[in-house]
């Protein structure tokens, strides 16, 4: 295969090259005859709804699945690639959503991690190697520091730098910025545009649009295991995209429903907890969504947990509809009328390995309706309602009685918001509702919610994305560090929200 | 993306339920290790220079071989079923219950302490009073781990073994002064133990009417513990207290965000799980002996934990595995007898057995999960395709501690 002039019509000569790359699992075409050509130094974003077989594809690049038809060729050479090591030899790495860091590990101590070079390991020379080669792409990471101690975007670059040291030219990110805020965003956006002035080759997985249009060179979409286009920024929009994403139009903005906003529903005063809630006091009324907007990590997991009762807070009061609930158990909250969409399904929403008509009862298998009182469920009862719940919401699934690990994320979600609603709550939680759902799911979710505040319910929308703030949102405040720090319009201009979500305070530096 | 989901009436791969294939894969994989298990065992008794069909053949002549070996056999089964029940009713809300060994040493005292003090009582009342008595003994032992772990976070495995220590010195104490027996003639010498206890007290003899020996003491205890697996599994199953243990075992956030109390869950259970520690020493001392020596049976808590890892704490495989260990034990007897191969062989097999189960169930459940993920492959559920709920949150599902269900594993092998 020496001397082969690979793809003619590029002046480059592509880095990789994937063809006809077929991958099938049990029922399901992943990859359909897929071709995808990586050149040098660019940043190549693979967009596409959850399933559309990004993530397949690149762990065929990597090594992870063996394809079942079609050839990779790097430089020009067909090349297999039967593990993740014979990936990295090809200098081809990836960083997966979920990190694998050894967390008592420092920094340096996982970079160098199967690489040590040598029996007698030099950690001072090995942390200068890592100082340096974070360094010349402006990495913001302290070599001397513990895994355990960073943050989610910390941790990430470490998993890029952990690519980097071997040597890697072509890094795969399976959506990179799903775990970090906004401003971490940014600063990984830099580490990406300076690592393609040094030539370095990135395939970014993505569904965030907006993210695609900013940072990539060219847009390869995929839909359905199969390549529906190929574009650049320059040529296109988000509104095109989505359209080839999902293959048909979509609505960025979902038509508000007029309701009359009534009494509060959702009272607080003063909200103190465990140094991470510092006297908040909001209110929610009746038909009213309030979105809590702001960067993650200030407070928004412990106001969700504390008005659900899974944290019972130092001072202040809840009041929901006048009565006090401030710690209560979750059960007498819940029973009062509040349903709770938690940030992370896997663990607080869902118990994966157990079926979805027990998912579904999951907070009611007390009612009279599910259990008797000598504490036998009735089954029969209860899986009557899941498969109302699984008729009503879509949710895809073979039958009730399949495991909830089995559902897409979506569906999971589907299936959480179709429990939490089915009681009609007085008062909706919802946290971080769309986070991972691809652009789809979301306008359902999204639908859901407005649907709640047309019934005349009240919603608590706390979101790390400014988008959903904006869509579903009657009022929206700030949260920062644990404090409210404004309160704003629908209609107020991201720049104002945006400083708010800084605490007006100059002195903040990340 | 059309909207076919669960009403769509498309070709099911197959009309058999999800159930009866998980119970016949779960039996093939059972069939499956027990055979591996005997091949490698057939491998060291050749080394012995024996022949593994004849060792087998005596080890299966004295346990199933005769209407004896079979009352033996079920009657070695009967504390290990106990046993292994309570381990599991733990497991199943995530705990790890190592004191079963200590809470049936506990019952074993209240039980002779119920005998002796309560023999006015006419039999039908004195035999439940009896085993009352042993299930509180064997809650009051196991309440103790179970409030210091939610009250105080005390890890269950190190409180539990502190526990059996204490407990084997309380048996001690009990028989060196209050439970000393009285009733020996004066100078005879009599192995430290607790007075006789009355005829009516004791579990009566089953096998005879089956034309077995009575020296296999093969009493209604046996099918005492059949029904205990069945209202275990009924417990774990139908209940909103197994349902709600099941929850807080697999995902214990999820349960208290759903207004599961964990505390008060953890609590019950191992209240269950005492009572039926409190019946593991109820086959020695009521059928066996008819007192509390000093000598009793011990360690049949640790193999519970062995069977129950067998009958991979499912109830009925309970029942099945513990009817395995009791062959196998009652194979040590025909070892002796009619080979040269050592009776530790019998430990060495019983050690395989639990290896290739842990191995073939392994492989099993990937197949399983596998199945069910193809199913929902063609079913449309799975918009995604590559791993199903992987891009949930933050962290996903590896902090769930359902990996072994996580279709997603079976695929990067």
């Amino acid at each position: 295969m020496t001397g082969g002039d690979g793809a003619g019509g590029s002046a480059t000569p592509p880095l990789v090259v994937l063809e006809r790359i077929t991958k099938r699992f049990p029922g399901v075409l992943a990859n359909d005859e897929v071709d995808l050509e990586l050149r040098a130094g660019e940043v190549h974003a693979l967009i596409g709804e959850n399933g559309a077989g990004k993530s397949t594809l690149m762990r065929v690049l990597y090594g992870m699945y063996p394809a079942d038809g079609g050839r990779i060729l790097v430089r020009g050479h067909e090349v297999k690639i039967g593990s993740p090591r014979d990936a990295i030899a090809n200098g081809i790495g990836m960083v997966h959503q979920h990190f694998v860091l050894v967390d008592p590990f420092t920094v340096t101590e996982n970079i160098i991690l199967g690489e040590e070079g040598g029996e007698r390991l030099d950690m001072d020379a090995a942390q200068e190697r890592v100082a340096e080669l974070a360094d010349s792409y402006a990495f913001r990471v302290n070599p001397g520091a513990v895994v355990e101690e960073l943050s989610v975007g910390e941790e990430q670059r470490v998993e890029i730098l952990k690519a980097l040291y071997r040597g890697v030219e072509i890094l795969v990110l399976d959506e990179p910025t799903a775990v970090l805020t906004p401003s971490e965003t940014k600063d990984l956006f830099g580490n990406l545009r300076k690592l393609r002035e040094a030539g370095r080759t990135i395939v970014f997985i993505s569904h965030k649009l907006d993210e695609v249009m900013e940072i990539a060179d060219r847009i390869t979409v995929l839909r359905r295991g199969r390549v529906v286009g190929e574009t650049r920024p320059s040529e296109t929009s988000k509104a095109k995209l989505a359209e080839m994403m999902v293959g048909r139009p979509v609505l960025f903005r979902l038509e508000k429903p007029m309701v009359e906003i009534g009494e509060p529903v959702l009272k607080v005063e003063n909200l103190t907890g465990e140094g991470k809630l510092n006297g908040i006091s909001l209110e929610v009324r009746a038909g009213e969504i309030l979105g809590v907007a702001g960067v993650e990590g200030n407070g928004q997991r412990e106001l969700a947990e504390s008005l659900i009762g899974l944290r019972t807070p130092e001072s202040g009061t809840i009041e929901l509809e006048g009565a006090a609930i401030a710690g209560r158990a979750v059960f007498d909250i819940r029973n009062a009328g509040v349903g709770y969409i938690p940030e992370d399904r896997h663990e607080q929403g869902l118990v994966l390995n157990m079926s979805l008509w027990e998912n579904a009862v999951l907070g009611r298998q007390d009612d009279a309706d599910f259990s008797g009182s000598l504490g036998f469920l009735f089954i029969r009862r209860i899986k009557d309602l899941a498969a109302r719940l699984v008729k009503l919401f879509d949710i895809r699934a073979r039958s009730v009685d399949v495991a909830a690990s089995t559902l897409s994320g979506g569906n999971q979600q589907k299936l959480i918001l179709a429990r939490e609603l089915e009681t009609d709550p007085k008062l909706l939680i919802a946290a971080q509702p769309t986070r991972g759902l691809d652009v789809g799911a979301i306008e359902f979710v999204w639908t859901q919610i407005l649907d709640q505040k047309a019934a005349g319910r009240g919603v608590l929308l706390i979101s790390a994305e400014l988008d959903e703030i904006y869509a579903l949102s009657d009022r929206i405040v700030t949260l920062y560090e644990g404090k409210i720090t404004g309160e704003f319009p629908p209609d107020a201009p991201p720049e104002q929200i945006g400083i708010g979500m800084l605490g007006h305070a100059p002195e903040e530096a990340a | 993306m059309s909207a076919e989901g669960m009403a769509a009436p498309m070709a099911a791969p197959r009309a058999r339920p999800a159930w009866l294939e998980s119970f016949a894969g779960q039996l093939l994989a059972l069939l499956a290790s027990f055979g591996i298990a005997l091949v490698i065992g057939a491998l060291l008794i050749l080394a012995y220079g024996e022949n593994p069909i004849e060792v087998y053949r005596s080890i299966f002549d004295a346990s199933l071989g005769s209407a004896d070996g079979i009352g033996y056999v079920l009657s070695i089964a009967t504390p290990l079923i106990f046993a292994a029940l309570a381990v599991s009713v733990c497991f199943k809300g995530g705990m790890f219950n190592i004191g079963v060994e200590g809470q049936y040493y506990v019952a074993m005292i209240l039980a002779a302490v119920a005998e002796l003090n309560l023999d006015f009582l006419p039999g039908p009342l004195l035999v439940p009073a009896v085993l009352i008595a042993a299930m509180l003994g064997g809650m009051i032992w196991a309440a103790i781990p179970g409030v210091l772990k939610v009250r105080t976070g005390a890890h269950e495995v190190v409180t539990t073994i502190m526990l059996n220590g204490i407990a084997i010195s309380l048996v001690g104490w009990a028989l060196n002064g209050p439970l000393k027996y009285n009733d020996a003639p004066e100078g005879a010498f009599v192995d430290l133990r607790t007075n006789v206890f009355p005829k009516t007290g004791l579990a009566g003899d089953l096998g005879s009417a089956f034309g077995i020996t009575p020296g296999a003491h093969l009493s209604w205890l046996f099918m005492l513990a059949v029904a205990a697996a069945v209202i275990v599994w009924f417990l774990i199953r139908r209940t909103r207290l197994g349902y709600e243990a099941r929850a807080v075992g697999s995902s214990p956030g999820s349960a208290k965000a759903g207004g599961v109390s964990i505390g008060s869950t953890q609590v019950r259970l191992f209240l269950i799980s005492g009572a039926l520690a409190g019946l593991v020493g109820m086959q020695n001392i009521l059928a066996d002996r008819g007192y509390l020596p000093l000598n009793f049976v011990v360690g049949l808590g640790f193999t519970g934990i062995a069977v129950a890892f067998l009958g991979q704490n499912n109830p009925i495989g309970i029942i099945f595995a513990a009817l395995l260990w009791g062959i196998l034990s009652r194979g040590e007897v025909a070892l002796q007898i009619s080979s040269q191969v050592p009776r530790e062989f019998i430990i060495i097999l019983q050690g395989l057995l639990i290896l290739t189960v842990v191995i073939t169930y392994q492989i099993a459940k990937r197949r399983l999960a596998a199945r069910q993920l193809q199913r929902a492959g063609m079913f449309g559920e799975l918009d995604d395709s590559d791993a199903p709920g992987e891009s949930a949150g933050p962290r996903g599902p590896e902090e769930t501690g359902a990996e072994a269900l996580e279709p997603s594993d079976e695929k990067r092998i």
